[in-house]
This record gives structure tokens, C-alpha cells and sequence, in this order.
């Protein structure tokens, strides 16, 4: 049976349009990205870019600051989500389905409303920052790298709780009771076995953490203020306030996968080394712990999953808050709102239809390379494995940067179209989608198949009739999440959109660079209630198909 | 080494008991199995020992020594698991000297021990290799090995031999059998498979719905069950209803139906139901011409189908019209065995269990 399907031409096909659409708006931006930063001005090969842009003190330091920020926010969210993810493995804490919910939200708001919120309530002119003042306290500032990181920490954490937590509860009962049995205390056991296990997991997230603090442009946009950072560098340099740079960018760019590919390399060589199966029969008990430790553990798992949403909840109060110019006032109003829809609802509209757009492209791209990566194995499959999670490793501003690069002249151009963007976001929610729909996919049982084939039914017919009826409930909760992770980015968006296409994060975007902080706020609270409610929506289809967010 | 004294154990989950009150006594050096079918509480009692689930109450004891309010890691029993739960994240040699690690045995002869323990095994060479590159068997000897090195005063396996294929099953047991005749331990074994439980062990505990239903040697167990559901659970057999029509001493004369047949055993009155076994490879076909040896019954049945297994033979039978019967014999069945044809049968009525209770 295997036999005949790899011989089948489904796999190839799939492959091949895989490999052409990656190629086109992967491969050949990030090539132009690498290409541009060796031209000279007449077009000729050169390093000067390199020696230049490096040998600047000011870009050193935004290289460093992006390595360092990220360490200390992949560090922080390590070292709240392992503690949080055993709580909620092992010990009675009340609400653990409601926290499950809670913890998933920070994933899919827009990261840098949540920035934008501390701004708001701890920044120069913030409303707590004022009213300590006001009492005669000294207040610190929160802007670079302490707001960094506590952004960071506050909004990826689920990153590392999610895996950590799916592996604390993969470690089979058996297991810890053959340590114990050995004579090993609980402590013991936990230190040397599943501790161990569970690791590889904490990695995965952490780097993904790593990883998302390197690429992110919205946060250190609205508070890194004059710490240079290399994603919003490279976006300066490429925009240019006074001249477009695209060659120095393309060095910054191109620093930034260094560092993206680094990491997904590092953590790739050490996972496949390390890849422990315990597959649980009985999930381990929760522990019979005291009253002490089990308040301990509810405060800080409840505490960590509210302070995440705090930010979004401040801001959903202060854009019902009037606002004079950048002075807030204490009065319920929807001036707000009028203001922003005034201006213009174009934003709300595109964003809605270029983010149905992309989550459709990217199901339509990302479910059959989920199933021809499950189910079928040869080489052909193994590059396409890589080449499926290479968009990982390209961080959005980049990706956005090559793609302007590569088709704003020649055969194809789409620079300043819609069409750029949702290619941009196609490429960047590939490896979810893909993911998601083998993990789809593992859910349902091969022999189902084999029988719709036995009885004569074409591998392509049955993969149409049988295969994608039984995953559309797990397709349609992952085009969900697609589509609210699109609603809600910034790092390609702010480098693609042209000024007829913009979306709700661009408004605030540039809201936030003027002074309207009123209008910045009505937009994320538009924006946080579009994602927020068709995640609720959806959520039992997400839990039914084991969908992470990740 | 160490007797085991279990004194009236009680595990309730809610309102059933997983273990209803049990008292054992397992002997220095014995293998003991508990037998029985899934959900009787042979786990759940093993686990007690191992202190993997608490005791309502009841005690147990090594030699003098109470060990039920210990916690696990101080127990000193070396468990075998069901699904082997070798730690994934160690080597084999790891895996094995984890105990002797959290007993603080030095680096020397930790080293010596765990080679000996794979040794004993048969797992020379392995200790480099992780446990993904292990076979089902070869995992099995490495939980083997881990439970022994640590020189635990009781050695106890709960159904380590059900994710093996049959082959390797039967050259397995052999193996712990003689391992542990080798090392002396005592040993509390876990099954449902009664082949498994009669081939391995010094004594059997039957049991069911949590409490005992028979302890014995393996011949006792089987040739002389004390309850009905013991000789049904111990491999197949005829078990038979019927009144009896006359009493001679131990000899009961017994109408099954229209058939009247004869069983040895404890008194039963006349006119009273009864109830007794009679295994399958206990009845013999009488051919033609041969003698009834002296003692035995004898009656008449047509035969049914017939099942040829290779070295064993199966046929089934109807006496008096709708009594069945299953017959067992070593080798092919002689000429005159086919569907439909009229058999004579005997018995020895010695070898017949005949139960107590109706």
C-alpha cells in the first residue's frame, strides 16, 4: 500500500507547487536581500556595505541589543512557563481549563498593543507614571530594555508553557515510579528523569521565543525609543527617512537570519539527538501537595495568566476614554471610535479581506504539504520538511524587504499591490498551517485510506472524498488562528503596504508615531475584539483536533 | 532472604474495593504469581507492596519488618513494569545504574555491578545503547537488569512479559524463572495468562473481583480448583450441573440431563444440585474391544466436530442428546472418530472436582 502511494504522482505535484511557490516568494527575496548587499552603487560586487554598516558602533549595538534582549526575554519566559507548565500538569489548581484559554490569548494579540498599553500606563505621560508623580514617588523608566523584555516575557510565554506542558503530561506514570522504585526520592526522579525528558520541549518553545524577540518589530518599535534594535534598524535604513538604503538594509537583513538560521539550526542539531518517545498510557496524578503549597500555586498560575491580559484589557478601557490631544480624561466616550472611524473604515475592511485571503492561500498551500510530509516518506518529502519551515528563520522584515526588492521591476511586479502582502503572509503562516494539518492528520487513522483505496477509490479522489472531510474541522480552527496571527501583524505589513491598503496595525501604527493616542487605542481595541472573538468562536473546534498556536 | 506477610489489605476506589481484605503469606526464595482477569485487583495489590497505591487497611511486612507506611524509594523492591519504563533519556548502562546511583554506591563498583547485572541478562556490549535502538525483548532484559542490580529484597513484575510476541513470551518466562532460582529472591509475579502462571511459579493466588479465590501449587491449582471459577479461569473445561441420584462414600452418582455420570468428592446428599468439573483431557475415547480400567465410568456420545491443533486433538461432543462435552487427546484421533458417529467414553471419577457449594 505505501508502496503505491509514494509511486503515486499526488506527492510529486504537491512537492513541485510547493517548491515553485517557496522559490518565487521565499527563496528569490531572501536571495535579492543577499544579492543587494553586495552591490555597489554603479551594480558592481562589493563589501564596503558590510564594512560600513559593521564597523558603526551604532549597528554593533543594535546587533547586540537584539541578541541580548532576546536571551533575557527567552530566559524569563522559561523560567515562568516550566514552573507554570508543572502546576498545571501536576498539581490541584482550580480553573485549569479557563487558564488553558487565557494562556493562548497573549499568542494571537497583537504583541505590540501590548507594548503600546505599558506606554500608556507606565510611560513618560502615563496614567500611573502620572499619578505616582502626582504622589511624589520616583518612577523608573520602562522604555528599552526593562519594558523590552517585560513585554516579551508577558506576551510569549505560552510559547514555553504549551510544549512544556504537553510533555510533562507525555512522561508515562510508570516511569517515575520505577525511579521511586529504584530508590530515588520524588525529588530525585524529577531532577534526573523527567526533567530531562521534558527539556526538549522547553527548548523548542524557548527558542521559538528567541526567535519571535528577534523578528518582532511592533514592540521595540513603540519602546525600545533610542536603543537601536536590528529588526526596526533594518526598516529604517530600507525606508529611509532621508534616503532609501536598500543595500544597507539588506546587511541588517541579512545579519538577522544569520541569527534566525543560527538558532533554528542549533536547536534542530540538538533535538535530533535528543528525541525521547515515552508515549503515556496513564498520564501522571496530580500530587497530593498542602494547603500552602496549593494556594502558592494558584496565585502564581492565575497571577502570571491575568497580568498577560492586563495590557489589552487597559487598553480596551482606555479607547472607551476621552481623550483631548494626547491628554486622557476621565470620561466614558466613543469619541474615540468616531475619530477613527472618521478618518476612514478602509483599514478594518482590508484587513479582513487580505487576512481571508491569506489564511484561505495558506490552507490551500499548507494542508497538502502536511499530508504529503505525514504519509509519505522519501527524499522528496524531506526537503520539502525543511524547505516548509524555512519562513521561521526569516523574520518578517526581511521577508517583507526581499519581496519589494525582487518584484518592484522585471516580468512581475507587485510592489505597493495587495497581492505582495498576502504572497508575504501566505509564506510567513506556511509552517503552522503545515503543523497543524499533520497533526491533523495523525489523528486520523491510515487504514481509513487504504480501505477507500481497496475499494477503488483513486488516491486523489480518496484524499478529496474521505481524508479532507474528516480534517475540516481541524482545517477550518487552524485558517481561524491563521487569520487572527495575520490581522494582527505588523513586521512585513509596515514595509509592504501602500498607503490605499493599509491595515488596522499600520493606523495604529502610525497613530502612535503622531499623537493620537486616542484613536491608537480605539484601533487596537477594534482589533483585539476581531481576533479575540472568532478564537472564542472556535475554540472547541481547536481543542476537539489538538490545535497549539504554534 | 525475605518472607512477605500481607495481613488484611484494603484498597477502595469509592465505593468498590479494588482489594477486599487480603492476607498472604509469601515464603522466603518463593516465586508467587497473582492470577486472575483484568480488574480482579492482582495489580492494584502488587502496586501496594511497591507502594504505588496506598493501604486503607492492613499491613505489610518483610520478614519482621513493617514496610507499608515507607515511602517508595525506600522499599528496597525491585519492580519489573508492564510497559518496561526504561528512562528514555539514558543509555542502557544509565538506566541500569540509576538505582545504584541514588543509593550512593562509588563509581568502581557501580561499574562492576551493572556489567554483571547485563551479564546476567545477556545484554554483554549493550550498555552504550539508548533505549529507542532496543528491541521489545531487549528492553525487557534492561528492565530485568535495573530491578536486580539493586539487590532488592523483593523482586515484583507486573505482567512484563504481555507486550512480547508468544515465542519470545515463553523463552522469557524460562529465563526470569531461572534467574530467579539462580539469585534465590523472593518474587511476586502478576499475570492473566494462567499458561504463564502455571508454568513459572512455586505457588499461585487466584483471584477475583478483589479477594483470594484459591493459593496454591501450580498441580493443586489446576487438578483440584476449589471453586467453579477457578477451574474455568485455569484453561478449559467441562463444567457440568446435575442432581445427585445416590451416594457411596466419596462416589456420587450425578443425572446431568439424561446422562448419568460418576464424580469423587466430599459428601453431598442425595437429591441435592450440584456442581463439578471435568477436564477435557481427563475424558478418554474406549476403543472397541478395550477394557474399562477398574474404577472408571463409562458412557456413550456422538461426536461433533473435531478440531486437529497438531500435537493435540479437540473434538466435541453431545451425550444424551444435549449434554456437550469437549474432549482433549495428544496426537491424531484414532479410525473411528468423524462427525456423527457414536463414541464410548471413560473416565477415572477421582479425577473429577466436585465443588462444595452448588
Amino acid at each position: 500500500m505505501i508502496a503505491l502511494r509514494s509511486r503515486s504522482i499526488f506527492p510529486l505535484t504537491v512537492a513541485a507547487l510547493a517548491f515553485l511557490f517557496l522559490g518565487l516568494f521565499l527563496l528569490y527575496p531572501v536571495y535579492s536581500v543577499f544579492h543587494v548587499s553586495f552591490l555597489d552603487q554603479a551594480g558592481g560586487f562589493t563589501l564596503d556595505n558590510y564594512v560600513r554598516i559593521l564597523g558603526r558602533s551604532f549597528y554593533q549595538q543594535s546587533l547586540w541589543n537584539s541578541l541580548t534582549i532576546g536571551a533575557l526575554a527567552t530566559i524569563a519566559t522559561t523560567a515562568i512557563g516550566v514552573p507554570l507548565a508543572f502546576c498545571l500538569a501536576r498539581l490541584p489548581v482550580p480553573g485549569k481549563s479557563a487558564i488553558l484559554v487565557l494562556a493562548a490569548l497573549p499568542l494571537v494579540l497583537p504583541s505590540f498593543v501590548g507594548a503600546y498599553a505599558l506606554v500608556l500606563l507606565f510611560g513618560r505621560a502615563g496614567i500611573v507614571t502620572q499619578f505616582l508623580r502626582d504622589a511624589g514617588l520616583p518612577v523608573g523608566s520602562i522604555y528599552g530594555t526593562p519594558g523590552l523584555v517585560w513585554v516579551y516575557t508577558l506576551t510569549l510565554y505560552p510559547y514555553v508553557l504549551l510544549p512544556t506542558l504537553a510533555a510533562f503530561k507525555a512522561v508515562d506514570v510508570s516511569i517515575e515510579e520505577a525511579g521511586q522504585n529504584l530508590g530515588a526520592s520524588r525529588w530525585r526522579v524529577f531532577r534526573t528523569v523527567i526533567l530531562p525528558v521534558v527539556i526538549p520541549s522547553v527548548l523548542s518553545g524557548a527558542l521559538l521565543v528567541f526567535m519571535e524577540t528577534l523578528e518582532n518589530f511592533g514592540v521595540p518599535f513603540v519602546l525600545a525609543e533610542d536603543k537601536p534594535i536590528l529588526a526596526v534598524e533594518a526598516y529604517k535604513l530600507f525606508v529611509g527617512e532621508v534616503s532609501a538604503n536598500s543595500a544597507s538594509a539588506g546587511v541588517l537583513a541579512t545579519l538577522l537570519i544569520v541569527c534566525t538560521t543560527s538558532a533554528l539550526l542549533l536547536q534542530r542539531y540538538y533535538l535530533g539527538r535528543r528525541r525521547f518517545a515515552t508515549g503515556a498510557r496513564s498520564a501522571p496524578p496530580e500530587l497530593q501537595v498542602g494547603r500552602g503549597w496549593r494556594a502558592l500555586a494558584t496565585v502564581f498560575v492565575w497571577g502570571v495568566a491575568l497580568a498577560a491580559l492586563i495590557p489589552f484589557f487597559t487598553v480596551l478601557v482606555i479607547a472607551f476614554m476621552e481623550y483631548r490631544g494626547p491628554v486622557l480624561h476621565p470620561h466614558l466616550s466613543l469619541g474615540n471610535f468616531a475619530d477613527l472611524l472618521h478618518r476612514s473604515s478602509r483599514p478594518l475592511v482590508t484587513t479582513i479581506t487580505l487576512a481571508t485571503a491569506a489564511a484561505l492561500g495558506a490552507a490551500i498551500l499548507g494542508v497538502p504539504i502536511g499530508y504529503v510530509l505525514t504519509w509519505f516518506r522519501s527524499g522528496v518529502s524531506h526537503l520539502l520538511d525543511i524547505l516548509a519551515m524555512m519562513p521561521f528563520a526569516v523574520a518578517g522584515t526581511v521577508l517583507g524587504i526581499g519581496l519589494v526588492v525582487a518584484y518592484n521591476s522585471g516580468p512581475l511586479v507587485l510592489t505597493g499591490t495587495p497581492v505582495i502582502m498576502v504572497l508575504a503572509y501566505m509564506v510567513r503562516k506556511l509552517p503552522f498551517n503545515v503543523r497543524a494539518s499533520s497533526a491533523i492528520l495523525h489523528q486520523i487513522d491510515p487504514s481509513l485510506e487504504e480501505a477507500s483505496i481497496n475499494l477503488g477509490v483513486s488516491p486523489a479522489r480518496t484524499f478529496i472524498k474521505l481524508t479532507v472531510p474528516l480534517m475540516l474541522g481541524g482545517i477550518v480552527g487552524g485558517m481561524v488562528l491563521t487569520w487572527v496571527t495575520i490581522a494582527s501583524e505588523l513586521s512585513s505589513t509596515v514595509i509592504l503596504y501602500s498607503p490605499a491598503w493599509a491595515t488596522m496595525t499600520v493606523v495604529m501604527f502610525e497613530a502612535l508615531e503622531g499623537t493620537g493616542a486616542g484613536i491608537a487605542a480605539a484601533a487596537a481595541a477594534v482589533l483585539i475584539l476581531a481576533t479575540a472573538l472568532p478564537l472564542l468562536l472556535v475554540y472547541r473546534l481547536l481543542r476537539r483536533h489538538e490545535l497549539a498556536l504554534m | 532472604m525475605t518472607a512477605i506477610a500481607i495481613d488484611g489489605v484494603v484498597k477502595r476506589y469509592g465505593a468498590v474495593a479494588a482489594v477486599a481484605g487480603i492476607s498472604l503469606a509469601v515464603r522466603d526464595g518463593e516465586f508467587f504469581t497473582l492470577l486472575g482477569p483484568s480488574g480482579c485487583g492482582k495489580t492494584t495489590l502488587l502496586r501496594m507492596v511497591a507502594g504505588f497505591a496506598d493501604l486503607d487497611a492492613g499491613a505489610i511486612r518483610f520478614g519482621e519488618r513493617r514496610i507499608d507506611t515507607l515511602p517508595p524509594h525506600r522499599r528496597n523492591t525491585g519492580m519489573v513494569f508492564q510497559n518496561y519504563a526504561i528512562f528514555p533519556n539514558l543509555t542502557v548502562a544509565g538506566n541500569v545504574a540509576y538505582g545504584l546511583k541514588a543509593r550512593g554506591i562509588e563509581r568502581e563498583a557501580m561499574a562492576g555491578r551493572v556489567e554483571r547485572a547485563l551479564k546476567l541478562v545477556h545484554l554483554e556490549g549493550y550498555d552504550q545503547r539508548w533505549p529507542h535502538q532496543l528491541s521489545g525483548g531487549q528492553l525487557q532484559r534492561v528492565a530485568i537488569a535495573r530491578a536486580l542490580v539493586i539487590e532488592p529484597e523483593v523482586l515484583l513484575l507486573d505482567e512484563p512479559l504481555s507486550n512480547l510476541d508468544a515465542k519470545l513470551r515463553v523463552e522469557m518466562r524460562g529465563e526470569i524463572r531461572q534467574l530467579q532460582q539462580q539469585l534465590g529472591i523472593t518474587a511476586i509475579y502478576v499475570t492473566h495468562d494462567q499458561e504463564e502462571a502455571l508454568a513459572i511459579s512455586d505457588r499461585i493466588a487466584v483471584m477475583r473481583a478483589g479477594a483470594l479465590e484459591q493459593v496454591g501449587p501450580p498441580a493443586e491449582i489446576y487438578s483440584r480448583p476449589a471453586t467453579p471459577f477457578v477451574a474455568e479461569f485455569m484453561g478449559t473445561t467441562n463444567l457440568l450441573t446435575g442432581t445427585v441420584t445416590g451416594v457411596a462414600g466419596e462416589r456420587h452418582r450425578i443425572a446431568v440431563g439424561g446422562l448419568e455420570l460418576v464424580a469423587h468428592g466430599s459428601a453431598h446428599s442425595a437429591g441435592s444440585r450440584v456442581t463439578f468439573s471435568l477436564r477435557p483431557e481427563t475424558l478418554r475415547l474406549l476403543l472397541p474391544g478395550e477394557a474399562l480400567p477398574p474404577g472408571w465410568a463409562r458412557f456413550e456420545a456422538v461426536v461433533g466436530r473435531v478440531e486437529l491443533l497438531g500435537a493435540l486433538t479437540r473434538i466435541e461432543l453431545v451425550a444424551a442428546g444435549d449434554v456437550a462435552l469437549r474432549l482433549a487427546m495428544l496426537d491424531l484421533p484414532p479410525e473411528p472418530v468423524a462427525p456423527g458417529r457414536r463414541v464410548a467414553l471413560a473416565y477415572d471419577p477421582a479425577r473429577v472436582t466436585l465443588f462444595a457449594t452448588p
